[in-house]
């Protein structure tokens, strides 16, 4: 266990070619900050709403343009910097590594000699069930109600996931002087009086 | 009847050390998270320099004349010092022209990043070969690092900013196995206070509002602490960790690991193979640490005149000292 231990500590700690050096940015020479305005966000509830709308006022929206205008390349760094998740290239390459890991574990382990029958039955029981596992949460996603932008979002049980998101309408308004997040709350039919 | 003795107390050199080492950490606790920013500044100022002439010292002074059996070994270490340095300066330079997108650079660093843990993968199986052991667990762990490395490019940097302070005492660990093995203990309780060091400032520092970002210079320092990605976590506290944990590194290469190898010290040249051996290169040597000294005077003029720019370029350049300890620490194993 030790003799696993050092190697894998030592990869961490010796891979700190990052370390004494600027950790890298999104671009190592965008060092100007993100185009940003202060403004007032308003949510309301609205029973009426079919969908989900985002309304901007126009003057904010010039305003957030200008400071984009004046970051060069801004809009290509405000698009790759809030994009999430892994990108396919990521997902290959840290698959291939991982197996490799797996693969050269595996050949380490046989040729030390320190397999045994029964280590190998527990290793591969605790493999099918983690891997089970991976596939059971990774696929599960949150609720229908935090991934539809609806009054149902705010209740007390969907606090647990910290997120929510879905489908919005952006909207440029002429007329209104704040940001405003119009959220669908249709009524629930009561039940009939027994 | 039981005769009990009673040993008096002596105060040891490693009482000596240890207390002294405590209090420096409480000190430096003390200051850095009080004022993180200005002692950021200034310890990048004071230390950056000089703590690299003093590990290009002390690995100088550890390198045989002749390499033997470990001519394989030193080829890797070294050449792969060269290739990956070469390799890290194009990238932080030459990124922001027009050719390079954004997504290809985050790719090209990547990819920098699994050779850079594939190389020390190699090196630590080399160095396995030469004691006679099967080290090839090495490889596996360094294919999973790489594939964490690909998952979560921007924990992964950050860890690795945040644990390198760490191989400065690992590297003053494995001196002190050698040359003052009295001092071992000692050594390991200054270890286990660091935690404790570290525990007392989140507590004290979690509930303290972020960090100014006034000046792109603050705006650097927050970032190099993780300010971005971990954007819940206090700018203060984060920034007070990262200073204080530099700190006791340059406090090992500066002061420590001179005073437990006499072979480290500066000015005892005799003691290295390399400048005192007849079959060494002394005037290359020699050239060459009065080359580094002059950088270190220089970095401190850059910093005098422009602190930003100097420290952009320092840390681009420092990548080949941090490099190059690798090798050592894995032939010290």
């Amino acid at each position: 266990m030790k003799k696993l231990l050092v190697p894998v500590f030592f990869l961490v700690i010796a891979t700190s070619a990052f370390a004494d050096i600027a950790r890298p940015e999104k671009s190592p020479k965008s060092v100007k900050k993100p185009a940003a305005v202060d403004t007032y966000l308003s949510i309301g509830l609205d029973r009426d709403a079919k969908e989900a709308r985002l309304i901007i006022p126009r003057s904010q929206l010039k305003t957030l343009r200008a400071e984009l205008d004046a970051i060069d390349n801004g809009s290509d760094t405000a698009v790759t910097a809030t994009s999430g998740g892994m990108s396919k290239v990521q997902t290959i390459a840290s698959g291939i590594f991982i197996s490799l890991a797996f693969v050269f574990a595996g050949i380490w382990f046989a040729r030390s000699g320190k397999l045994s029958t029964r280590a190998a039955a527990a290793g591969a029981v605790v493999f099918l069930f983690a891997g089970l596992a991976a596939i059971v949460y990774g696929n599960a996603g949150p609720p229908s109600e935090a991934r539809s932008i609806t009054g149902k979002m705010f209740a007390p049980a969907m606090h647990i996931y910290k997120f929510g998101g879905g489908k919005i309408k952006l909207e440029i308004s002429d007329t209104e002087d704040q940001v405003q997040l119009i959220v669908p709350d249709p009524q629930e039919p009561k039940p009939a009086a027994e | 009847m039981q005769e009990i003795r009673v040993r008096p107390f002596a105060l040891t050199s490693a009482h000596v050390f240890l207390g002294a080492f405590v209090l420096a950490c409480a000190l430096a606790a003390v200051l850095i998270g009080s004022f993180p920013l200005q002692l950021s500044i200034v310890t990048i100022f004071l230390f950056a320099g000089p703590h690299n002439l003093m590990e290009f010292r002390y690995f100088a002074a550890r390198m045989p004349v002749r390499w033997g059996r470990s001519k394989l070994f030193y080829s890797v270490g070294i050449g792969g010092v060269v290739v990956l340095t070469a390799a890290y300066l194009t990238l932080y330079f030459a990124s922001g022209n027009w050719l390079w997108s954004l997504e290809s650079w985050q790719i090209y660093a990547a990819v920098w990043n699994t050779a850079l843990i594939l190389w020390v993968g190699l090196l630590f199986y080399l160095r396995g070969k030469q004691r006679r052991r099967d080290w090839s667990i090495a490889f596996a762990a360094a294919f999973l690092l790489a594939g964490l490395a690909w998952i979560v490019p921007q924990y992964w940097s950050l860890a690795l900013v945040y644990l390198h302070p760490f191989v400065a005492m690992w590297f003053l660990e494995r001196q002190i196995r050698r040359t003052r093995p009295e001092w071992l203990r000692a050594y390991h309780l200054c270890l286990i206070s660091i935690p404790v060091f570290l525990i007392l400032l989140w507590t004290l520092l979690a509930g303290q509002p972020n960090l100014t970002q006034e000046t792109n210079l603050f705006w650097r320092i927050n970032q190099h602490a993780g300010s971005e990605i971990l954007p819940s976590i206090s700018s203060h506290l984060l920034v007070a960790t990262h200073v204080f944990l530099e700190s006791i590194h340059y406090f090992v290469w500066l002061l420590l690991i001179p005073l437990v190898d006499r072979r480290a010290i500066p000015w005892r040249l005799n003691d290295v193979p390399l400048f005192a051996s007849s079959r060494g290169i002394p005037k290359i040597f020699a050239a060459f640490l009065i080359f580094s000294a002059f950088v270190s005077v220089a970095l401190w003029f850059g910093f005098a005149i422009d602190y930003t720019t100097t420290r952009d370029i320092y840390f681009a350049f420092a990548i080949g000292h941090v490099l190059a300890e690798f090798p050592f620490l894995v032939k010290m194993l």
